[in-house]
């Protein structure tokens, strides 16, 4: 009957922890997100180790560490193999959120957790998808249809809807339902009655959302009034979300008031990072694509941003007042933390917070109220090694050599051995030599001479050392030369091999100095030291978070009326505070399992199909309402001739049923109909409405709840014996359709 | 599924539904090539692919045949892609005919339509009278054309469609369309190979029941890519290497993109010709690079992958020229300029200059209208025309290689092998090579249950479909599953083509409409007695209950468990019911009978044998209203024997039984018709039962 549906959560329930939710419909396991947080905590993804090797599928909402950071390390690490989901500008922006996080951690400390490789090829299984595409799954999932949709907050996030036999499964997360200046709002509204909705309780409790417009305004007054009084003003900011949304606010209103103070954007990845949103444009809002369309003016052709991909270019820039937003938003690692140090002392610089710091990290310390005035921090540099140390790294290193080409050669022995043994008549001797030529090469780089010479063992077991020779005889037949076809053939990729050449490295675009960072193989150390931070800078944060508050959070679940709730994504207080609020007014069923604890969501729908047979449908009128159209029907089952449950006519006249009015009355609509009708018409108290004289028509019952859930409406008329009275009862009746 | 045009089914078609039958008819690019447009309509639904103008002509004579449909019916226009022999007359269609229904395109489509129009706008030299549409017509289509990506599945008034991608342009599309689970596909121009930057043509993932997809090579093969590339690359390449100039006359867009996608990647590989200039000169081309810079993600994985180290559409061999004053003629170089026959402008400047060297080559990159300069050089004649009527010698190399992105015969045949459509529909295509491809498929198909038509323009091809209606049953009246002839009775919804059945007390639950009861309540002047109400209405209904308000203490009287009258004071009464046709009708006697009282006190009598014999007269009446409402329904109706009544509707005989409904024809639709019409008319005679249950 009903599509099994089971939620667990692995980790961001009651608490603010990065999102991933289990999800099995029908056995499939669904993994919703695979975050992780700035402080990349090992120990947060325990549950996730557990049932890893158990996906089948993942889903990716929104390109930061909070949505998909795990995905390198579980790849890696736990045994996750399954494919995954997402869109063309979160699998592209997350792969450089991914990067900008590895690279900003290794210049501070010997991350070993995952490394660039492991981001690319955790990266390179992710199936793109478009909006509303509808991805039919194969193998175990045959039956169930996938779709992202739009969810606002970030570029290319996504609500996620999974549908099997009819029924839905919504995963809407981090959603926002305003219309940003790059991104549309989110559709979230448009589905009507899923069977379940998983959604996030995160904002429940804050509902003190500003005018856009006022908080805008604020927004650039403070940064304006900092840099005029020669102050410098620091945003934290994440690698590739939020920020796209504050560099157009920033761009706009410098091309306004004509500013000459620069804007910085220093990430590792930054040039990347807008050279790919420029080109996502038919993911933005329908404003951008619209003056792109008509002008060919890309908003993101940023105009008074300058890109930084290292903080030495920052330290050259001319001095002077300047507005740097630079990556992590926690101030946990990356060039923000460094430029937090350096400007936290000089009361004229500002440190403008645009959204909450994680949990346990510096940026929320920071936000506490009132703000600490020293802060303690531990600052680590990458410095590369001197004196004795090099010596002493340099002979480890020899002595790892090696011992790795004694190893090899003992290896090529053995493989000489195997291979000359039985294959005497190899027409290529020295192949085995060759080859591990090059994969000494390849791995050991200026040490392979030694190994060359140390690896150039005879092989014990050859006949007799000797240079290869070929005998150059050719075939010949009685009609020349035998001629192999394939050697005439030209090769196809031929013509593709300049542009490959130019092409390089498929996935793993770097910035050039991000290359040389990477391909840096000069010995170097961390070293650690712990200053005291005064902050005596300025601290101010607003809200740039991209999310439906609490208000906004209610109504729309409320309009979406799923059968079956799950909250997840908040804390304890917020959670609680929702379930409350759903449970009182929205619907029946609200869950909020805790971490690694199930709850079943199966719904307990009975369904099932049945074919209208032809004659039966030529009786039915319809009646058109809305965008649906409806109708009694009285039939019969019968079978048709491919043994399907079909519904025929009935054979005898049906018994009459109890006549059924359709339509949803809303008070003001109708008054302005009455009004229209030249009825006389107002609201008196409580709701009534008095049409004439003395005829008063009210809704009765409970009326606080939307979308329909709470049943049919009740309707009183009242009044004296009089013409008026059947007048508006006509014409209320006339809202309806009778069936 | 489809059924073909038998005498039988003929005979069935007045039956069955009008909406099953569906029509495509070409009102453009039928057994032509040049301004595309197809009707289609299933359904009640009507959907038009493409609106081209053929370039051919100018004014209304370039147009489809947009009269012989009703503009105002079409529910959905899909344009594939941005050429002006598929895009074109849209600006007309949304502006100057009855048109209100929704336009859809690709992000680059549209981003490229605009400029392409406005430059077609300004460069056409017609007289006003002819112009169709001008700039302002295309500033305000751009408001109501809506987007659609790749994949993105769109529904509008039932009817579902996505795209897939076609080749042959920057954002070309094919079109699937889903009406009530028949599947439409429409090709518009596609290629199936892969080329530098563009995919190669998407295969559906489902078949479709028809393909209507274009013909323009016919049976043609094309020569491999490899093999074109080269050919192109060497000519260029010894031509400026011998100091002579390379001519290349494209239109501004799309092929052309592709031309110096290959020249800056052949310019890369070989630094020995970095002193060359290669020189695009159209002012349009060069406003649309920021559109191909743009669009990557509709690219294919190469290009995206080159993306990764710089965007290859910002070409480093070649610069942009804006007219021929920019232009300093030399020594050797490469220039491709617009327009691609050679009729006039940059283009034919350059040949003017160049035609009589032979060191200097021109190569024409694609299919070539008759009439053209382009299509004569082809022949490589001895003398050609100036433009200023001078004569001058033919001395320059002419090479026709062709980077045409339409679907070779190999191309189409796989295309529709893999698909397997019952029924293919070819357009865009010369009449001659349309035959000679669907003589061929022919030939691929040979196990008859593929049709293939070549229909002309405004000509229909009818199909029908039988399409299944699927119900499903939930809620209440799921609860338990029924079998063979039980009965289900519940509201159907219908939304789109999905249909439900539930109960009404699930109708809020299930769908977005509600249910609700009205309550009446209404107060009548009386000042009688209320134990005269009690005894009258006891004597005209069946069941009055008689009881006590608990409230009040005051009498209250319940008829047919419908309506309450309940005395409110001792001047007025009450009446409350909950509203339907019976309880109205109820209350509205009771009301009656209330004033009557006032008003005078009648006397009832009791007439018992008149009741009786009333209920003979009755009977006779219902027989003769019954037959009356027959012969007004048939027609033709008889009293045959054993009191049965003979209905003829052409030709077509129906015996009906009075006594038990039952009817006995031959024709299964007479019959039911003339069954659900006595049972109609019973019920309509009869007293209406008053228990509803």
């Amino acid at each position: 009957m009903g599509t099994s549906v089971q939620v667990s959560p692995l980790s961001g329930v009651y608490n603010e922890n990065p999102l991933s939710y289990l999800v099995s419909i029908d056995g499939f396991n669904f993994l919703l997100d695979c975050g992780w947080n700035d402080l990349f905590d090992p120990s947060l993804l325990e549950p996730l180790s557990r049932v890893a090797s158990t996906i089948d599928a993942v889903l990716l909402t929104h390109p930061d560490t909070l949505h998909l950071g795990a995905l390198p390390y579980a790849m890696k690490k736990l045994g996750l193999s399954a494919p995954v989901y997402a869109t063309e500008p979160v699998h592209r922006l997350g792969l450089l959120t991914m990067y900008d996080q590895f690279l900003s951690r290794k210049q501070v400390s010997d991350f070993d957790l995952f490394t660039l490789d492991d981001i690319d090829s955790a990266f390179q299984n992710v199936i793109r998808l478009t909006y509303s595409q509808n991805y039919h799954l194969s193998g175990n999932g045959e039956g169930i249809v996938i779709a992202p949709h739009v969810a606002g907050h970030m570029l290319g996030g996504s609500i996620w809807k999974i549908t099997k036999d009819g029924e839905e499964v919504v995963y809407a997360v981090d959603y926002n339902h305003r219309k940003e200046r790059h991104l549309n709002g989110t559709v979230l509204q448009s589905f009507v009655r899923p069977a379940v909705l998983i959604t996030d309780a995160y904002n429940a409790l804050y509902t003190n959302q500003t005018q856009s417009h006022h908080r805008d305004t604020e927004f650039l007054d403070t940064i304006s009034k900092h840099l005029e009084v020669g102050g410098n003003v620091l945003l934290p900011v994440d690698t590739a979300g939020r920020v796209l949304e504050l560099l157009l606010i920033l761009e706009q209103h410098w091309s306004q008031r004509a500013f000459s103070f620069p804007i910085y954007f220093l990430t590792y990845v930054s040039s990347s990072t807008i050279d790919y949103v420029k080109s996502f444009l038919e993911w933005m809002s329908d404003s951008i694509s619209k003056s792109f369309e008509t002008s060919r003016d890309n908003a993101f052709l940023l105009r008074h941003v300058t890109l930084l991909i290292n903080k030495t270019d920052l330290d050259n820039a001319p001095p002077g007042p300047k507005v740097v937003l630079a990556s992590m938003a926690s101030l946990e690692a990356g060039f923000a933390r460094d430029i937090f140090v350096e400007w936290a002392n000089d009361p004229r610089n500002l440190v403008l917070f645009t959204e909450t710091g994680q949990f346990g990290t510096l940026a929320r310390m920071l936000q506490s109220a009132p703000p600490p005035k020293f802060v303690k921090v531990t600052m680590s540099k990458r410095v590369p090694l001197a004196g004795e140390e090099l010596i002493a790294y340099e002979e480890e290193q020899n002595r790892l050599k090696r011992e790795e080409a004694l190893r090899a050669s003992l290896v090529k022995e053995e493989e000489t051995k195997a291979s000359l043994g039985p294959d005497e008549n190899s027409s290529e001797p020295m192949i085995i030599d060759t080859k591990t030529t090059h994969d000494v090469v390849g791995s050991h780089g200026p040490a392979y001479k030694d190994i060359l010479i140390d690896g150039f063992v005879p092989p014990s077991s050859s006949v007799a050392p000797m240079f290869p020779f070929y005998d150059n005889t050719a075939d010949w037949d009685e009609y020349g030369e035998v001629i192999n076809p394939d050697d005439y053939v030209i090769k196809d990729e031929d013509m593709d091999r300049g542009a490959m050449h130019a092409g390089g490295d498929v996935d793993g675009r770097l910035d050039e100095a991000t290359a040389s960072l990477m391909l840096d193989t000069r010995p170097s150390k961390v070293i650690s030291n712990e200053l005291i931070v005064t902050v005596s800078c300025s601290l101010v944060k607003m809200d740039y978070e991209g999310r439906s508050d609490g208000r906004s959070i209610k109504s729309t679940i409320a309009h979406v009326s799923p059968l079956k709730l799950v909250l997840v994504h908040a804390t304890a207080e917020a959670t609680e505070h929702l379930k409350q609020h759903c449970l009182n007014s929205i619907c029946p069923h609200v869950y909020a399992p805790k971490i690694e604890e199930t709850v079943d969501v199966t719904s307990d729908l009975c369904a099932y199909k049945v074919q209208l047979s032809e004659k039966l449908m030529s009786n039915v009128i319809f009646k058109k309402l809305g965008d649906s159209e409806v109708a009694w029907v009285d039939s019969q089952v019968g079978k048709t001739e491919s043994e399907k449950r079909c519904l025929q006519p009935m054979a005898s006249a049906a018994a009459p049923h109890k006549p059924v009015l359709v339509g949803d009355l809303k008070m003001q609509d109708f008054k302005q109909f009455l009004a229209s009708k030249g009825v006389q018409v107002e609201f008196a108290g409580g709701g009534a409405l008095r049409c004439g004289e003395y005829v008063t028509l009210r809704k009765v019952g409970p009326t606080g709840q939307k979308g329909g859930a709470s049943g049919p409406q009740q309707i009183l008329i009242e009044g004296p014996l009089c013409e008026d009275y059947y007048k508006v009862r006509d014409y209320l009746y006339s809202q309806f359709y009778l069936l | 599924m489809a059924s073909s045009s038998t005498s039988l089914k003929r005979r069935e078609q007045p039956m069955a539904r009008e909406g099953d039958q569906l029509i495509v008819t070409p009102l453009g690019a039928g057994n032509e090539v040049g301004r595309s447009c197809v009707y289609m309509s299933f359904r009640g639904k009507n959907i038009l692919f493409d609106c081209g103008i053929n370039p051919a002509y100018s004014g209304m004579a370039a147009l489809p045949y947009f009269d012989e449909i009703d503009p105002s019916i079409i529910d959905v226009l899909l344009i594939t892609h941005f050429h002006l022999d598929h895009a074109a007359s849209l600006p007309y269609f949304l502006e100057k005919t009855t048109f209100k229904g929704r336009v859809f395109m690709t992000h680059a489509t549209k981003a490229i339509y605009k400029l392409l129009l406005t430059d077609y706008v300004k460069v056409s030299k017609v007289s006003v009278e002819d112009m169709l549409f001008d700039e302002h017509d295309i500033n305000k289509s751009m408001d109501k054309i809506e987007v659609i990506d790749f994949h993105q599945t769109v529904e509008v008034n039932g009817i579902k469609f996505w795209c897939y991608t076609a080749g042959h342009v920057l954002g070309a599309a094919m079109f699937m369309v889903d009406i009530a689970g028949v599947r439409i596909l429409y090709t518009g121009d596609y290629s199936c190979e892969e080329d530098r930057h563009l995919k190669a043509a998407e295969l559906p993932q489902f078949s479709p029941d028809i393909c209507i997809i274009e013909s323009t090579s016919g049976v043609q093969l094309h020569q491999s890519r490899y093999i074109r590339e080269k050919r192109f690359t060497d000519v260029i390449h010894s031509t400026v290497a011998q100091g002579g100039r390379v001519l290349i006359p494209a239109f501004a867009l799309g092929r052309a993109q592709e031309l110096l996608l290959i020249l800056d990647e052949y310019w890369a590989n070989h630094p020995d010709l970095h002193n060359i200039p290669i020189y695009y000169a159209s002012p349009l081309a060069k406003k649309c690079m920021a559109v191909y810079q743009t669009y990557i993600l509709s690219m294919n994985d190469r290009i995206r992958s080159q993306f990764a180290n710089s965007n290859p559409f910002v070409f480093k061999h070649i610069s942009a020229l804006n007219s021929i004053d920019d232009f300093r003629d030399v020594g050797p170089c490469v220039v491709m300029a617009s327009p691609g026959g050679l009729q006039s402008g940059f283009s034919r400047q350059l040949f003017d200059i160049w035609c009589s060297d032979k060191r200097n080559a021109c190569i024409i990159p694609g299919y070539m209208v008759e009439g053209t300069l382009a299509k004569t050089i082809i022949n490589e004649p001895k003398e050609v025309t100036l433009m200023n009527g001078l004569t001058a010698p033919l001395n320059m190399q002419v090479h026709y290689i062709s980077f045409s992105a339409h679907a070779d015969y190999a191309q189409t045949s796989t295309f529709l092998k893999e698909l397997r459509p019952p029924n293919i529909i070819l357009v865009h295509g010369e009449a001659n090579e349309m035959m000679r491809l669907k003589q061929k498929l022919f030939t691929e198909f040979p196990d008859g249950n593929t049709r293939i038509m070549t229909p002309k323009n405004c000509e229909s091809v009818e199909m029908y479909f039988n399409s299944e209606k699927m119900a499903k049953t939930i809620g209440r009246l799921a609860e338990k599953t029924p079998d063979v002839g039980d009965s289900v009775s519940g509201i159907l919804v219908k939304k789109g083509f999905t249909y439900q059945i539930m109960a009404p007390e699930d109708l809020h639950v299930f769908s977005q409409l509600s249910t609700a009861t009205v309550t009446q309540r209404i107060t009548i002047p009386f000042s009688g007695a209320f134990g005269v109400i009690t005894h009258r209405l006891g004597k005209i209904f069946e069941t009055v209950e008689s009881s006590v308000d608990e409230e009040t203490g005051l009498p209250v009287v319940v008829v047919h468990e419908r309506v309450t009258v309940k005395q409110e004071s001792e001047k007025h009464i009450s009446l409350q019911w909950s509203s339907d046709p019976i309880s109205d009708m109820v209350s509205d006697s009771i009301v009656a009978l209330v004033l009557n009282i006032s008003r005078e006190v009648p006397k009832i009598v009791v007439e018992e044998e008149i009741a009786v014999k009333s209920e003979e007269e009755n009977e006779k009446k219902v027989e003769k209203v019954i037959y009356a409402l027959l012969v007004s329904l048939f027609g033709d109706v008889k009293l045959g024997e054993n009191g049965k009544l003979v209905i003829s509707v052409d030709g077509n005989v129906a015996h009906l039984d009075k006594e038990s409904g039952d009817v006995e024809s031959e024709h299964e639709g007479l019959k039911e018709r003339v069954r659900v019409a006595f049972h109609r008319i019973q019920s309509a005679v009869k007293p209406i039962p008053l228990s509803a249950d």
